[in-house]
């Protein structure tokens, strides 16, 4: 310790001296830095290993992504496209259908209606007006009454059902509770 | 073709790219080390930060251009990197970096591998108090045998700032170390 501190007092070669080939020996002159032995060796194999180990990470998430590319993504956002289309589509295409039904109903009682319109006098057609519409407001609401027969009844079929189902699972607890 | 040209064309290969990357540690490794543990003090972190160095290395030598030499690039991401573990882990530390705190010393002074005699911890002690820019020009220049304009490139400072830094930090030392 002495030697060194007495070397580095030497006011003249300090700072002049440059930079000498064993890049450890001359740090650890001016700087008192040491390493553990044989550390070079130890960290040239542990950043080697390191980036083996990199390396292979790599690949195995490579593999296990290899369907998640991107050409797969875009297969696979076309044919949600195109299932959402084709839900859209028949939905509407069922809606139409219901419509054209109802339109054609309508039409028949129209043309009823036309029809025997022709045939009335002139003097009773304030009456045949009145019988129409009173006759056209009861088969509507005969319509809709079934529609809510038909309703209630299905509602019935389902609460069956949901009966069944409390009752395999303990009606009484969720009498009781 | 000089040796670091004929190294990064071989890291540049596939094939042999494992081979070379293994002679460009035996070639750089210890430099880098001393140059990282001068900025992070304590050995514990030039080991983490010289395997981050080596790591990016491995990673972007494909994106190496050459537009300044192999020995400067790594320099620079070993610089890049020293900063960034200073800034992650130690930013109560050394959240105001040009004035290093007696704390940093006492580290420094604290850690297994350091084994300084009084005129070295005085020389410590004189460098941790320079400027930011002062302690890496001094460092690089003088313990890491860099040319000014090597250091320019890394620091991106011009070379005459460099030198007129160099020699003021060089002036500072030799009044206060034979105080």
């Amino acid at each position: 310790m002495m030697n060194k501190s007495t070397e580095n007092n030497k006011r003249q070669n300090f700072l002049e001296e440059g930079f000498k080939d064993d890049v450890f020996k001359h740090h650890n002159k001016y700087l008192g830095t040491q390493i553990p032995e044989g550390y070079f060796a130890k960290s040239k194999s542990s950043i080697l290993n390191k980036i083996n180990e990199d390396i292979k990470i790599k690949k195995t998430k490579k593999q296990l992504v290899f369907w998640m590319r991107p050409q797969f993504k875009y297969m696979a956002a076309a044919s949600l496209v195109f299932i959402l289309c084709l839900t859209v589509w028949l939905q509407s295409s069922n809606k139409t259908d219901v419509l054209e039904e109802t339109n054609f109903e309508l039409f028949v009682f129209s043309d009823t209606i036309l029809i025997e319109s022709l045939l009335v006098d002139e003097s009773e057609i304030d009456a045949f007006t009145d019988a129409t519409l009173f006759n056209e407001i009861l088969v509507k609401a005969e319509i809709s009454e079934q529609k809510l027969d038909n309703l209630v009844l299905d509602s019935l079929i389902l609460e069956d059902s949901l009966l069944n189902y409390y009752i395999d699972y303990g009606l009484i607890e969720t009498l009781v509770l | 073709m000089d040796k670091d040209e004929a190294l990064i064309e071989k890291l540049k290969n596939a094939t042999l790219k494992d081979t070379a990357f293994s002679e460009l540690l035996d070639t750089y490794q210890e430099r880098l080390y001393w140059h990282i543990r001068k900025i992070v003090s304590t050995h514990e972190n030039a080991d983490d930060v010289l395997q981050n160095t080596f790591i990016r290395i491995y990673k972007n030598i494909q994106k190496f251009e050459a537009k300044s030499s192999l020995h400067t690039w790594m320099y620079r991401i070993a610089y890049n990197e020293s900063m960034r573990f200073l800034e992650n882990n130690n930013k109560k530390r050394y959240k105001d970096i040009d004035t290093i705190s007696d704390s940093h010393l006492e580290v420094l002074f604290e850690d297994e591998y350091f084994d300084g005699d009084e005129i070295q911890k005085k020389l410590t002690n004189i460098i941790a108090r320079f400027t930011e820019k002062q302690r890496r020009v001094f460092q690089m220049k003088y313990f890491d045998d860099l040319s000014f304009r090597k250091i320019s490139e890394i620091l991106e400072v011009s070379e005459s700032t460099l030198k007129s830094t160099y020699y003021t930090t060089v002036k500072i030392i030799e009044e206060k170390i034979f105080l």
